[in-house]
């Protein structure tokens, strides 16, 4: 072919830069520094109302569902990749290898929510809803929803179900990363045989990535208000992992293509084409949204608008336009350009704007779980911890997935799709 | 239009994009102005190496989306506050919630017409004749797997001998002669 004298060549060293390091340390330190204002911020609203400790532990609950987000998220990306295939995946398969191997960190983070758990769900901190009514300490909806979910909602199911569902995905990063590995030291004539392997693996992967996935949303957050049920929340979180995987995998990817190995196989064609795949998932975020707001706003049950007039009522209005704003409005008009997309700046500066958004979005979900918060949003020195406490924890997981992304070759060889990425970007048919 | 007669231009056929696109961009370079790429699918390289500009279509698109959607919106509106309310489960007649789908639905509709309609008035389509098809090569690849690239004889730099040695320079399948 004439075009095969014009193709690069990749770079004999295909390890990660030596600049990561410096990211893992700037991640340390960030890390450091705002968990001593977590605990200042802690103290100070212990003080005030009495709160404190809880704040930190619901903002915890934040950080969590952000880090699960990269580490899950980039391990079911990665099995969809198998299954589609596509040039794009090449760019992505190692940092997206590395995200997925992060799991022990959100594993430890997990651990903190199950032992608290009595401070963060009304199921786990009441045995007795009979008592606990006569007291008044619920009403009559929550001890009845209390008393009916008990066989899904008690402590013993929320430790089993949550080491299931580590155990698989385990299971699966364990499985992919070691076969990945594998392939690699294979010789190329094995590459068919390889990627039928991998779509089987992925294919069933991705069935139970959906299924234990949407078993943690439900027992992580959504059942923090123990009336309430939507039969979208776990597919609301599929997405948004979605959202957020690509957003970090584009800034990930745009900052190694400063040097080698990126700097050869990152063209401007597979970067527009994230672009175009993270606003399909723009799209998808706020179709689902609105969709399950439309559906309960036109039934209007009591035992389901509930859910939306604590996150209405008393100035959360105001949070949930901003979040309408942040996490469609700003991400969609941005990303429908085809200069933003193509540029490498601006892109970068619009997927570190949509991972802020996932987390303010988690922010309009957690809080008014809370009777405190429900209907009345109000400034306490413990509701700061939601700009602290996730960013710390989220700065330790962007270090361990440093060590990570250091740990192996940045490039898959042994792939059909390496030969047309070291092509001239014309030369795509 | 009077009937033009002559040389439309020197079209040279190559086997791949990338030749193309490498032929095309010299020429660019050497100051060819008119001329023109053809290929069988879009190769947005090619379209940048011949210095294509930017056109009205982006902007057409989202005025005709904004105003799919305000239309539809304000219709909603004047017929569920003004000329028909209704009580619907005691909610407002301004539910604005439930104007959002067909709202939404008239975006991408208006959207999607003002594209097709405004790309085909400023590109010029439908035409009925164009010179080009005169070449046998290029009604048979044009649409399959054969790249042209085209110099126009409206050109000041095109002279039909050198220019013929010039696109040879580029090491084509062929050059042919297009007359009108």
């Amino acid at each position: 072919m004439a075009q095969a004298s014009h193709s690069k060549s990749l770079p004999a060293d295909l390890s990660a830069p030596p600049f990561v390091d410096g990211w893992k340390s700037r991640a340390l330190m960030v890390g450091a520094i705002f968990s001593v204002i977590a605990l200042i911020l802690a103290f100070l609203g212990q003080a005030e109302d009495g709160l404190g400790w809880d704040h930190v532990l619901r903002a915890w609950v934040l950080g969590l569902m952000v880090t699960f987000g990269f580490a899950v998220g980039g391990l079911a990306l990665l099995m969809v990749q198998y299954c589609s295939g596509g040039k794009w995946g090449l760019l992505l398969r190692r940092p997206l290898e590395a995200m997925s191997r992060t799991l022990p960190l959100v594993f430890f983070y997990w651990v903190v929510t199950a032992v608290f758990m009595k401070k963060l769900y009304l199921w786990a901190a009441i045995s007795d809803p009979r008592a606990a009514l006569d007291q008044g300490l619920i009403n009559e909806i929550q001890a009845h929803c209390i008393e009916f979910k008990r066989a899904m909602l008690n402590p013993a199911t929320f430790v089993w179900a949550g080491l299931v569902c580590f155990a698989i995905w385990a299971y699966y990063t364990w499985r992919l990363n070691f076969l990945a590995r594998k392939r690699d030291a294979d010789s190329p004539a094995n590459t068919p045989y390889w990627i039928k392997k991998f779509e089987n693996i992925s294919g069933f992967g991705i069935v139970v990535y959906a299924v234990t996935m949407t078993a943690a949303s439900i027992y992580w957050v959504m059942s923090m208000d123990v009336t309430w049920f939507s039969t979208v929340y776990g597919l609301l979180y599929l997405v948004e992992q979605g959202f957020q995987v690509l957003a970090l995998a584009i800034i990930v990817s745009l900052a190694l293509s400063k040097a080698e190995p990126y700097k050869t196989i990152l063209r401007q064609t597979e970067q527009h084409d994230l672009g175009k795949l993270t606003f399909a998932f723009v799209m998808l975020n706020i179709y689902l949204n609105f969709g399950q707001f439309l559906i309960i706003w036109s039934g209007n049950l009591p035992n389901e608008i509930s859910w939306y007039l604590d996150r209405i009522r008393g100035h959360w209005g105001v949070i949930i336009t901003l979040d309408f704003i942040f996490h469609w409005l700003i991400p969609f008009s941005m990303l429908l350009s085809r200069d933003i997309k193509r540029n490498k700046k601006r892109l970068t500066r619009v997927c570190q704007f949509m991972i802020f958004a996932v987390a303010f979005n988690q922010f309009w979900l957690i809080e008014p779980n809370f009777k405190d918060a429900a209907r009345n949003l109000h400034f306490s020195w413990g509701i700061l911890e939601y700009a602290v406490v996730p960013v710390a924890m989220t700065a330790f997981w962007v270090a361990y997935f440093c060590i990570q992304l250091k740990s192996r070759a940045l490039v898959q060889v042994n792939d059909p799709h390496l030969a047309e990425i070291l092509e001239p970007e014309h030369a795509h048919a | 239009m009077p009937a033009r007669e002559g040389t439309y231009g020197l079209l040279a056929e190559f086997d791949t994009p990338g030749d193309l696109v490498r032929a095309a961009r010299q020429a660019r370079q050497d100051g060819w102005r008119r001329l023109d790429c053809y290929t069988p699918y879009p190769v947005e390289e090619a379209a940048e190496a011949i210095g294509f500009h930017r056109n009205k279509v982006p902007l057409v698109t989202l005025i005709g989306g904004l105003m799919g959607g305000a239309a539809m919106f304000s219709l909603e509106t004047w017929i569920s506050v003004l000329a028909y309310p209704l009580n619907i489960a005691g909610r407002p007649t301004y539910s604005w919630p439930a104007f959002i789908v067909p709202a939404y639905e008239w975006t991408i509709l208006w959207a999607g017409l003002s594209a097709a309609f405004c790309m085909l008035a400023l590109n010029g389509l439908p035409a009925l004749y164009h010179p080009l098809f005169n070449a046998p090569n290029f009604r048979d690849g044009a649409t399959t797997d054969k790249f042209f690239l085209c110099l126009e004889a409206l050109d000041p730099k095109f002279d039909l001998s050198e220019s013929k040695a010039y696109l040879q320079s580029f090491q084509p399948v062929s050059v042919v002669e297009v007359e009108y």
